[in-house]
């Protein structure tokens, strides 16, 4: 088993690039649709935390860890310090219930939708997003 | 940020000139390609060659732009990649969205439909 931590500045601009690192830091070890799902997931759960995650300290980095185990691909990201969690259960809405000419609220049914595992709560006083990949088909 | 070619018969391919059509350069997308159909085109061909991820805002954007030319014209997509294509097809986009192979054939079966 293998982790890296990964920080990103808590700014919109920041997400393209440190998902394009994060993707490459899996090259190898996912599949090509598991590297499309990984990809999806990462930048919708980076940009709705940006968005969304109210926090009055802005300059304190995002974190990401990556861990890299014999059958699957973790990825925990941590909310910004002092966002007010949310209820996963409560915003989940499945794609297929989402209005096809809807604008938004699509991410959170794609990160469902395309990881294999979602887990999000409290980790050590801090607000967290575990994504889980199956590397069965790399 | 967006590239327009004019073609005959008022057909519009815009190129939205990234290669990530994401959060952060979606509004701008969808503001300048508005711009263009309150110009006055309404038949567009959204050509996505050169771009290799799309995320949901990105989506967003383009069913914005769809919206805006309601019944007083078409949109049509081109050159999505595999990755493109499977985003689409997850968010049912595909059930929405005409696709072609290339700009080129989109603007053939555009005109050829007027």
């Amino acid at each position: 088993m293998t982790s890296t931590l990964f920080h990103m500045r808590n700014d919109l601009d920041e997400v393209d690039g440190m998902v394009t690192s994060l993707k490459a830091h899996l090259e190898g070890h996912l599949s090509d649709d598991g590297l499309f799902r990984f990809e999806i997931c990462v930048a919708e759960a980076l940009t709705n935390l940006v968005k969304h995650a109210e926090t009055a300290d802005l300059e304190t980095p995002i974190d990401i860890a990556v861990t890299v185990e014999r059958d699957t691909v973790v990825v925990e990201i941590f909310d910004p310090v002092g966002a007010v969690p949310f209820d996963l259960n409560a915003n989940a809405v499945e794609l297929s219930d989402v209005d096809l000419m809807a604008e938004s609220g699509r991410g959170l049914g794609l990160i469902l939708q395309c990881a294999d595992k979602v887990h999000y709560g409290d980790v050590g006083g801090r607000n967290r997003m575990a994504l889980e990949f199956g590397k069965a088909a790399a | 940020m967006i590239h327009i070619t004019q073609h005959e018969n008022g057909i519009t391919v815009v190129r939205p000139g990234v290669e990530r059509l994401t959060a952060v350069n979606a509004k701008t997308f969808k503001d300048e390609t508005i711009a263009l159909i309150n110009d006055g085109s309404s038949l567009l061909v959204i050509d996505f060659q050169g771009i290799s991820f799309l995320d949901s805002s990105g989506l967003g954007a383009l069913v914005g732009v769809l919206k805006r030319i309601g019944s007083r014209g078409e949109l049509v997509v081109s050159g999505l990649s595999s990755e493109v294509e499977q985003l689409f097809r997850i968010c049912r986009m595909d059930r929405v969205f005409k696709a072609y192979g290339d700009a080129n054939s989109a603007v053939q079966a555009m005109s050829e439909n007027l």
